[in-house]
């Protein structure tokens, strides 16, 4: 009996972590007299915090968006595309080492480049073809055929964008050759297949009806409707 | 005397009602479940990235489940029909205390693999469906549910003791912050390259590719802080209110917090409804097979 007894306590003891409505017998008395700040303190507090918390990364993240003007670039672009045929090997590591040239980046530096040198092992031969087949010369076409742009999405539904590319088998679809721009070049010239297309990615959100094919294919064609580069 | 009367006018413990708690549990139950089957029943969506939603889905739809069931129990309880002591009940109660560690536990495993896999897309992409064959998928999800059982089965049994507890607390703290490096650390890199992008020449003007770039730019911020508030706002509550358990027992303000503890667990059921919302319906794909499944039954 006396087990039985220890048994149903402890196991009473137990729930009351769990069992809500069991929380409060009374087991230890809590004198609520000589409070010196309110009683909910501790609970106006905690909300208090996380407001800040939350609205303190909003606004981070959202002056990370502010700084720094893309018109500062303009002046490198305008001077590379002026030099058409004298950057295929170097122009890579060049618009690479502008890309992360902030120290923020140092940690991705090795990880770009790998992917540069894997590029350029592989597709220079492209690149000189493709840039004698009367091109806009300032895109490079080194990784034209191994990366997605055409289904690339976005960067504001950065989710929907990472599934989009991680569920389709980019590199099936590249095979069927769907990527011939020269703007889907130079964005793949930077080897970050997801954040190129975000132009046009309210297709992608909104016209959900189409199928994924559908879909590539009509970004290929509103992206040449809309960027003038011929 | 007076103390019992002092202990009656200091925080009265908040009481959710009960239709409330079955009302959310059924709503994140059915929108979850609704997850996992158009994952199932989709062969385009048998990719990693998919599995690892499907698998949260798949944990919250235990969470919402189980929470339900113990409301219920509760209401019985309540009403009578069942004995809040008994033996029976009492290993039933254990059962659901499993079930929910081990959906609590899981939801932040899935959270974790969801974040290292959209790290592993973006940052090594080429390599891609080289690092996460399905082989490895299916080798990283039954990890993360014998991690959850074990887990489960470990904390419901030594729930007395203190580093059980902590070691629960810990881990929200560890997954909050990896999850808050990827997310941020791939927010930036994105940013800069968008930018990149944004001041080309060739891409319709400079003012106008600028404008567009930073509208994009906050929308990927308000996302990020969407997905980061709802995860911190839904369980940070309930990890307080273990911490004070463990810190300060008898100290009244404390008290006061322990008194809303029923609010603490409505967020973080609310959290199961408001999951598939962040990570699964925001996929066009995804959407699509849920208006193919509800409004055409008969499609196949």
């Amino acid at each position: 009996m006396s087990e039985f007894h220890n048994r149903s306590e402890s196991s009473a003891r137990r729930s009351d972590y769990v069992w809500q409505y069991e929380y409060y017998d009374d087991e230890e008395p809590v004198s609520f007299e000589g409070l010196k700040a309110h009683r909910y303190s501790i609970v106006i507090g905690f909300w208090v915090g996380l407001a800040v918390f939350v609205i303190f990364m909003f606004f981070v993240l959202t002056l990370l968006t502010k700084t720094g003007a893309p018109h500062q670039e303009n002046p490198d672009s305008a001077e590379k595309r002026h030099r058409p045929g004298s950057r295929v090997a170097d122009g890579p590591q060049d618009e690479h080492d502008k890309v992360f040239s902030r120290p923020l980046l140092a940690g991705s530096h090795s990880y770009f480049h790998f992917f540069v040198n894997e590029e350029d092992l592989g597709h220079g031969t492209h690149a000189a073809e493709d840039q004698r087949a009367g091109q806009d010369a300032g895109p490079q076409r080194g990784a034209r055929g191994r990366l997605r742009c055409v289904g690339s999405p976005g960067m504001e539904d950065m989710e929907e964008d990472v599934e989009e590319s991680g569920g389709h088998q980019p590199l099936r679809e590249l095979a069927e050759g769907s990527t011939t721009d020269t703007e889907c070049a130079f964005l793949s010239h930077f080897n970050i297949p997801n954040f190129v297309n975000w132009e046009h990615s309210s297709v992608l959100g909104e016209d959900d009806l189409y199928e994924p094919s559908v879909v590539l294919e009509a970004q290929a064609h509103s992206r040449k409707a809309h960027c003038d580069i011929h | 005397m007076n103390a019992t009367s002092a202990n009656q006018t200091g925080c009265p413990e908040l009481k959710v009602p009960a239709p409330l708690f079955l009302g959310i549990g059924v709503a994140s139950l059915a929108e979850n479940l609704l997850v996992v089957l158009a994952v199932i029943w989709n062969r385009n969506l048998h990719s990693p990235m998919y599995a690892f939603i499907c698998s949260l889905a798949a944990f919250n739809t235990i969470a919402s489940l189980t929470k339900t069931w113990e409301t219920l129990m509760i209401l019985f309880a309540d009403v009578g029909r069942l004995q809040k002591g008994g033996a029976h009940e009492t290993r039933l109660d254990d059962v659901v205390d499993a079930l929910m560690c081990m959906s609590f536990v899981g939801s932040f495993f899935s959270f974790l693999a969801i974040a290292v896999d959209r790290y592993i897309t973006i940052f090594y992409a080429l390599r891609y469906h080289n690092i996460m064959t399905a082989w490895r998928t299916r080798l990283v999800l039954g990890a993360i549910w014998t991690t959850c059982g074990v887990c489960a089965v470990l904390m419901v049994r030594f729930f007395d003791s203190n580093f059980i507890m902590i070691c629960f607390i810990a881990l929200f703290v560890v997954s909050l912050a990896m999850i808050c490096f990827f997310y941020v650390y791939m927010f930036m890199l994105a940013r800069i390259h968008a930018r990149r992008i944004a001041a080309l020449p060739s891409h319709g003007g400079g003012r106008c590719g600028r404008r567009r770039w930073r509208r994009r730019s906050a929308r990927g911020a308000l996302t990020l802080t969407l997905l980061f508030g709802a995860f911190v706002v839904c369980w940070a509550p309930f990890f307080l209110h273990l911490i004070i358990i463990m810190a300060c027992p008898t100290n009244p303000y404390c008290e006061c917090y322990r008194s809303l503890f029923q609010l603490h667990v409505a967020l973080l059921m609310s959290h199961a409804l408001v999951d598939p919302a962040i990570y699964a319906f925001r996929s066009a794909e995804l959407r699509h097979t849920f208006r193919k499944m509800l409004l055409c039954s008969d499609c196949g």
